[in-house]
């Protein structure tokens, strides 16, 4: 639980439930997006602001799983289907009417809002592993109907996708693209992070918890999943559009199930909470980058394994990581950070 | 009436092979109730194993063939004590996590060790058509379908006449029930592991006789057998056998009517879509037990 340090107690109701409680707390914020939007564009190479785009990127797609599996204790598998739906959603509409990315991101969302809520539908007959099962169906059956829409969406051979335009201001390069990311990374923490201080969030927690005292009490557990699933589909299509602009062109094959599983593995390296799913996003991508730093020694290494090492290696390498993570750690990264971060509120009274 | 029955005879056969690894899944989870989501890339890492012995360093299939068996069993050995020992007390999610990101693990493995194009099985026997009315069925075919009938005749045997196949079951029924009577639940788990790996490796092997070994069909093989198990239940060994020839019968015979109007490939999507409606209508299966939640 959030402690506070040492000494520092509220003294009015609007105090106690703010969500920067002190000064100490608003100067950390303020340093970070100072940092997130000026020093890191000074700094970063192009390379780099990739990286990070694309970090922000998976960041709403797994805060959308967040709500899912840490809030409401559904493991869906079929995450990586939405972000295609939202990606091939936006694109198909930019591609073939020409609209705008302001106009297409919010259909697409919507596109995946009514198709989580569909999946949604077997929640109500079944619980653990069985929807678990339900979303790996359905991530083959969405994947399938792309796939074969046709000219709607140009199958195997790639969709185009236009610009984003504000106004007459096109977003072209790197930089533009690092700010939208960031800057929609923010707001769905913001939009988390506040949805989980209404009674929406706290029933999905209870639904978690046990659900079977969550029907008690009066929490109607259906809906409750639903809406679970209908946020997390619903980031996830933001996060397939965002990626969709930003790559430009979007072909069904890079939608595989095996980056599902991983983003499954960033929650569980990074804990199920929000600022989990964000360790667990930076810790992996890191990852990603270093064993893509050490790609020439491992071509030396194992030459006669050619050019699909690297890939089949990454793989390996984070299943293993994931779990190591799920046997030592299970928990995740934020439950150590929270650990530390007490350590040193707390002092000097740390036991 | 040649194409329909043409059809039902490759349905009946893809069946018997998802039956055969669906019961896999179905061993590991009556006794030690994990969903074995790696079922995929074990079939794969497998046939690709058996390939290495047998394709590649050109042993003999008597020496390669215990030797196959005995590294699968480790195989599972290794998996209960290393990854899901551990594991055991934490929530579902666990669990799960761990079998998605094993399956994982063996499918870059596969990539790994046997990157490039598929690769094919030396034939033992030479190929002949055989005619059952007016369909045709390749002798290979036909005797992939008896081994996999024999493979599964031979696991009911294993299950239900042996000593262990007895620890087995009373394991799958109640874990301290079994424990108070003095079975090893940890060795049984384990057992179960291997055992599920040589069968599901089998049903892989037959396949990759048929249509050599590449990752992307035997990694779609594991997971249409999901959707059996959903159908037939996950208790239940009977049905197993009678989902899998349901779902192989539904693939092949909708593939076969209504690939002309889809533009090909229904056959991959089929599966999930009766194991969807399964879930939402009947998602216990058609002999699985219900699972009435009490208070």
């Amino acid at each position: 639980m959030m402690k506070k340090p040492s000494g520092v107690f509220d003294e009015s109701y609007p105090r106690d439930l703010a969500l920067v409680r002190t000064p100490y707390r608003w100067a950390l914020l303020a340093t970070l997006l100072v940092a997130l939007y000026a020093l890191i564009p000074l700094f970063a190479s192009k390379y780099y602001l990739d990286v990070l785009t694309n970090i922000a990127i998976t960041a709403v797609a797994v805060l959308g799983l967040q709500v899912l599996v840490g809030y409401t204790g559904v493991v869906s598998i079929g995450h990586v289907a939405f972000m295609a739906l939202g990606a091939y959603g936006s694109a198909a509409l930019s591609h073939h009417l020409g609209w705008s990315f302001w106009v297409t991101m919010p259909l697409a969302t919507v596109l995946c809002v009514a198709v989580g809520m569909l999946v949604a539908l077997p929640a109500l007959r079944v619980r653990g592993f069985y929807i678990s099962v339900t979303t790996l169906a359905a991530h083959y059956i969405i994947l399938w109907a792309i796939l074969h829409g046709g000219n709607l969406t140009n199958g195997a051979s790639g969709l185009s996708v236009g610009e984003v335009t504000l106004g007459t201001f096109v977003l072209k390069s790197q930089l533009h693209f690092y700010f939208l990311t960031v800057t929609a990374l923010a707001l769905v923490t913001f939009f988390l992070n506040s949805l989980m201080r209404t009674k929406y969030g706290r029933a999905m927690v209870s639904v978690r918890d046990n659900d079977l005292a969550a029907e008690f009490l009066g929490i109607n557990v259906f809906g409750t999943k639903v809406l679970a699933f209908m946020i997390s589909s619903g980031l996830a299509g933001v996060a397939g559009a965002l990626l969709a602009y930003y790559q430009g062109i979007i072909t069904v094959e890079q939608f595989a199930i095996s980056d599902s599983i991983w983003m499954l593995g960033m929650l569980v390296i990074g804990g199920p909470t929000i600022s989990g799913a964000i360790f667990g996003v930076v810790f992996l991508r890191t990852l990603q980058q270093m064993v893509l730093a050490g790609a020439p020694m491992i071509g030396t290494l194992l030459p006669a394994l050619g050019g699909s090492a690297v890939a089949a290696f990454m793989q390996i390498f984070f299943g293993v990581v994931i779990v190591a993570f799920l046997i030592f750690e299970p928990r995740g990264l934020s439950h150590t950070w929270q650990i530390v971060l007490n350590k040193f509120r707390t002092w000097p009274f740390s036991y | 009436m040649a194409f329909f029955l043409q059809m039902i005879v490759s349905g009946v056969l893809t069946g018997t092979v998802y039956a055969l690894i669906s019961l896999g899944v179905i061993v590991v989870y009556k006794s030690s109730s994990v969903f074995n989501f790696a079922v995929g890339g074990i079939v794969a890492l497998s046939a690709f194993l058996l390939w290495q012995l047998v394709g590649d360093w050109h042993w003999s299939a008597w020496l390669a063939l215990p030797v196959f068996l005995l590294a699968l069993i480790l195989l599972g050995v290794l998996i209960q004590r290393l990854i899901l020992g551990p594991l055991t007390g934490q929530p579902l999610m666990s669990a799960v996590m761990a079998t998605l990101a094993l399956g994982d693990v063996f499918t870059g493995s596969t990539i790994l060790f046997w990157p490039g194009p598929g690769r094919y099985f030396p034939d033992v026997v030479p190929d002949r058509p055989l005619h059952l009315g007016p369909a045709v069925l390749s002798l290979h075919s036909a005797i992939i379908l008896a081994t996999c009938l024999a493979a599964f005749g031979a696991f009911l045997l294993f299950f239900h006449r042996t000593k262990i196949g007895l620890a087995m079951r009373g394991t799958a029924e109640d874990h301290s029930l079994a424990q108070s009577e003095g079975i090893k639940v940890n060795r049984i788990f384990m057992l179960s592991w291997g055992v599920a790996i040589v069968i599901a490796a089998t049903a892989g092997v037959m396949m990759s006789l048929l249509y050599g070994v590449s990752l992307d069909p035997l990694n779609a093989l594991g997971l249409k057998s999901l959707a059996v198990v959903i159908l037939g239940g996950l208790e239940s060994v009977a049905g197993a056998f009678l989902g899998g020839l349901l779902i192989g019968l539904l693939e092949t015979l909708g593939s076969g009517y209504l690939d002309p109007y889809v533009g090909g490939g229904s056959g991959d999507v089929i599966p999930f879509v009766v194991m969807l409606l399964f879930l939402i209508f009947k998602p216990y299966g058609i002999f699985g037990y219900k699972r009435i939640e009490r208070v």
